[in-house]
């Protein structure tokens, strides 16, 4: 069963196709990788998928409902969450804040005559425990370290308990000891029977995650399959040896 | 009605002030991509100079302008040195480039109040002279206006186009880091178009006191009328700031014809406003 | 001491308007500019109908109110559409725009002349004429102003403002729509600001269109930037600065001239050194 079907997606800027007349299959419970040359389309497939961008052709399937265009406060609602390769958090906020927000009302009136609850603290202690950001609660997200900023990333994706969750080069730049916390998220999601489309580089940790690779090239999909064939194909080293 | 020729030519003066201010404003904008509220201030510090060295120390006019000019320009370059310049560094906001510009704009106003008094003055003496064309009069400071307008427009474009430093300017405001790697000292390049930028709003300035006055306030709405005319065209595009100031230009001094002239300022936030809303990227596209 | 009383007064009032400010700038990162047209659709409001309907105060100031708000509804509508230093720019035409409808209406506001006249607020038989009494009634006004404010800033809903304020798209992506959230703010800040606006009426007793010009705009900003953003006592902090600065200038020996020269100085002064060494302000817990 696919959770997520991809059917000639198109994005184009100035004329060049990001994402050139994609379509692929994204199978639920699964932990799907897309790898692919910087320039891909890997972070713009994901950017679409997640209604950062909007579509210049093409639909995407979400649970059989096809749909052209895809807003970014729509997704939560559709089931996917994501994190970004830059690393997007809420920076003046303090750590638990930051969870806080993800776990309240999000609707204008409902959320005016809310307090957070002892139910929030629990499911935020929740989260921040399994990435070991806890006792940071108080700090303000802007005096975290690189490594544990990207933690709190995935304990936000964690904390959104969606259906598909999209993660942009979640191990890059970390040291082996969060990695090791990172590659506990992806697993845990796994146990759980979500559906995870992972963005990365390390050829390891993706024979190690990955149900199933696409591998991208300027925008179209140049290999897909189990980990160990695909990454092995000739054709895909000399697109990551570049021309 | 005999009164289109007179607003044909108001409106072409008009265009030409707005078109100076929007020259300035958008050199300085293109390379540095914030609104530099402070570019208003340098109107008033031009004008002021001008009629410092003209009133007060006895310069003939011809010397006095020019000095006034001299002085906006310094008066900009310094200001880039000591705010923009270190903000720029640590990569600060468009935001707080705005704020601190709102401060450099109401300090340098205030300055000039203090030291000059609040009162709207005229600068230096009009000739009086009035031409008659066909129908319309129009001062020969106004003819100086329009004159300068495309005088100015026609030297910044052989600057940008023929000369090292033009290149330089183009190549920051296509992309400020590559141009660093490519050996261009940007800090410099920067400090110069502020210079220019500033001296041109300072002419501006000196135009606009020779046809109507000076007060220490005229910095605001005129850098309002560059800010508007530059957006219409096309921010940060030199020449389609020229654009901007015909089509502003025209669209106020028509627009008041049949409605009362207080208007003028809300017709021209008006048309900045739908430009925002429907075609934020102004009327020529750059890039 | 009834000099103290006048700039205590003012002071009350200039918080209420940087508090509301402050919600929209410090809280949600709306660089509005736009202000004074709320402030002085409420003065406006409030002038109107209490001189030309012979209203009373208090009813006066809920139309005052409810009228700002839609008029922010309308504005706001369009503003959501910009981002950052294209917001403030839009808003400040609006404000613009604004000031030259005072100024040109007249069959309404009178024009340039202004609204004199304007009574003070009565209730039950009881008019707050005398500068003490409404100082009081201000200093009231001004503590419910600063609960209502903090109820909004200590609730889910505060917190959303902020997370916008930090990465609006992120927010977005995490189910919230942002631009609600903009416009409701705007909205209520709009209805505040007219509060002030109201009361600033009433005591000045006369109201032109130059009390909502530009510069007036710049000073509150100032003033909430220099208190601190995102932080109500900051505002509060930096509206009796804003009033006092003028008050210890003319104390000082400046003649009344030159102390509004020097005040506008020192607030430019103010903004350059705040955003080049202490973008937070005094009291402030977010840096622009």
């Amino acid at each position: 069963m696919n959770a997520l079907e991809v059917k000639n997606l198109v994005k184009r800027f100035d004329g060049v196709h990001a994402v050139d007349h994609l379509s692929l299959a994204i199978e639920q419970g699964r932990v799907t990788a897309f790898v692919g040359p910087n320039g891909s389309g890997k972070t713009t497939l994901m950017h679409l998928l997640s209604g950062v961008f909007a579509f210049d052709g093409g639909q995407v399937s979400i649970d059989n409902v096809a749909l052209s265009n895809i807003a970014p406060n729509d997704i939560a609602t559709l089931g996917i969450t994501r994190t970004f390769q830059s690393v997007r958090l809420f920076n003046q906020m303090s750590v638990l804040d930051n969870i806080l927000v993800v776990l309240t009302e999000r609707g204008v009136w409902a959320s005016l005559f809310e307090r957070h609850t002892q139910f929030h603290l629990e499911k935020a202690k929740e989260v921040l425990e399994f990435v070991g950001l806890w006792d940071k609660r108080a700090e303000n997200v802007d005096g975290l370290s690189y490594g544990q900023r990207k933690l709190l990333e995935i304990a936000r994706v964690l904390t959104m308990n969606s259906q598909i969750i999209l993660l942009d080069e979640p191990f890059a730049g970390l040291f082996p000891e969060v990695v090791k916390k990172v590659r506990g998220a992806v697993l845990h999601l796994r146990e759980q029977g979500k559906t995870v489309v992972l963005i990365e580089h390390n050829m390891q940790l993706i024979r190690e995650l990955a149900d199933h690779v696409y591998v991208l090239d300027s925008g179209k999909l140049l290999a897909e399959g189990k980990p160990e064939h695909v990454l092995s194909e000739r054709k895909v080293i000399e697109a990551y040896l570049g021309e | 009605m005999s009164i289109v020729p007179q607003l044909i030519v108001n409106s072409l003066i008009a265009a030409g002030l707005y078109a100076l201010l929007a020259i300035g404003f958008n050199l300085i904008y293109s390379t540095t991509k914030f609104f530099d509220l402070g570019y208003g201030a340098m109107t008033a510090v031009g004008g002021y100079g001008a009629f410092l060295f003209f009133s007060k120390l006895g310069l003939p006019m011809y010397l006095a302008l020019p000095a006034g000019v001299l002085i906006a320009g310094i008066v900009g370059f310094v200001v880039y040195k000591l705010v923009y310049a270190p903000l720029r560094a640590r990569h600060a906001s468009n935001m707080v480039l705005l704020v601190a510009s709102l401060g450099v704009l109401t300090m340098l106003q205030a300055t000039i109040a203090m030291l000059f008094s609040s009162q709207f003055q005229p600068l230096g003496v009009a000739d009086g002279g009035t031409l008659l064309i066909a129908g319309a009069a129009i001062t020969h400071v106004q003819v100086g206006v329009i004159a300068t307008a495309i005088l100015l427009m026609l030297a910044l474009g052989l600057l940008l186009k023929h000369t090292m430093f033009g290149k330089a300017v183009r190549a920051i405001g296509d992309n400020e880091e590559v141009s660093q790697i490519v050996g261009i000292n940007t800090n410099r390049v920067i400090g110069h178009v502020f210079f220019i930028g500033s001296a041109i709003g300072g002419l501006a300035g000196i135009l606009w006191g020779l046809d109507t006055g000076i007060e220490p306030t005229m910095g605001l709405s005129l850098l309002l009328k560059a800010v508007i005319a530059a957006i219409i065209g096309g921010v940060g595009n030199v020449y389609a700031g020229v654009l901007g100031a015909l089509v502003l230009g025209f669209a106020e001094n028509f627009g008041i014809w049949k409605i009362s002239g207080e208007w003028k300022d809300a017709i021209a936030f008006g048309i900045l406003i739908l430009f925002l809303v429907f075609r934020p990227q102004g009327l020529i596209k750059t890039k | 001491m009834p000099y103290l009383e006048h700039i205590l007064t003012l002071a009350g009032i200039y918080a209420i308007l940087g508090m509301s400010l402050n919600l929209l700038v410090g809280y949600t990162g709306l660089l509005s500019v736009s202000h004074a047209a709320f402030n002085g659709v409420g003065a406006y409001v409030v002038a109107i109908l209490l001189t030309q309907a012979g209203w009373s105060f208090f009813p006066a100031v809920l139309v005052a109110i409810l009228l700002s708000m839609a008029v922010a509804l309308l504005i706001g509508l369009v503003l959501g559409k910009f981002r950052d230093d294209y917001y403030a720019l839009a808003s400040l035409g609006f404000g613009v725009i604004a000031v030259a409808v005072f100024r040109n209406w007249s069959s309404l506001t009178r024009g340039p002349l202004g609204i004199p006249g304007i009574p003070r607020p009565e209730i039950f038989g009881f008019t707050f004429s005398s500068n003490l009494s409404f100082l009081i009634f201000t200093v009231v006004a001004t503590v419910l102003v600063y609960l209502l404010c903090r109820f909004i800033i200590r609730s889910s809903f505060g917190r959303v403002l902020q997370a916008i304020r930090d990465d609006e798209l992120a927010t977005q992506v995490f189910g919230y729509n942002s631009y609600y959230f903009k416009l409701t703010i705007f909205v209520i800040s709009a209805g505040l600001a007219a509060i002030a606006g109201g009361l600033l009426a009433s005591y000045l007793t006369y109201i032109d269109p130059g009390t909502f010009v530009l510069l007036d705009a710049i000073f509150i900003i100032a003033a909430i930037i220099l208190g601190g953003l995102a932080n109500l006592n900051g505002s509060v902090l930096g509206a009796i600065i804003l009033i006092l600065l003028p008050e210890a200038l003319r104390f000082v020996g400046f003649p009344s001239e030159v102390a509004a020269q020097m005040r506008q100085f020192v607030f430019g002064l103010m903004l350059v050194l705040l955003m080049l060494y202490r973008p937070q302000g005094l009291v402030g817990k977010y840096k622009l």
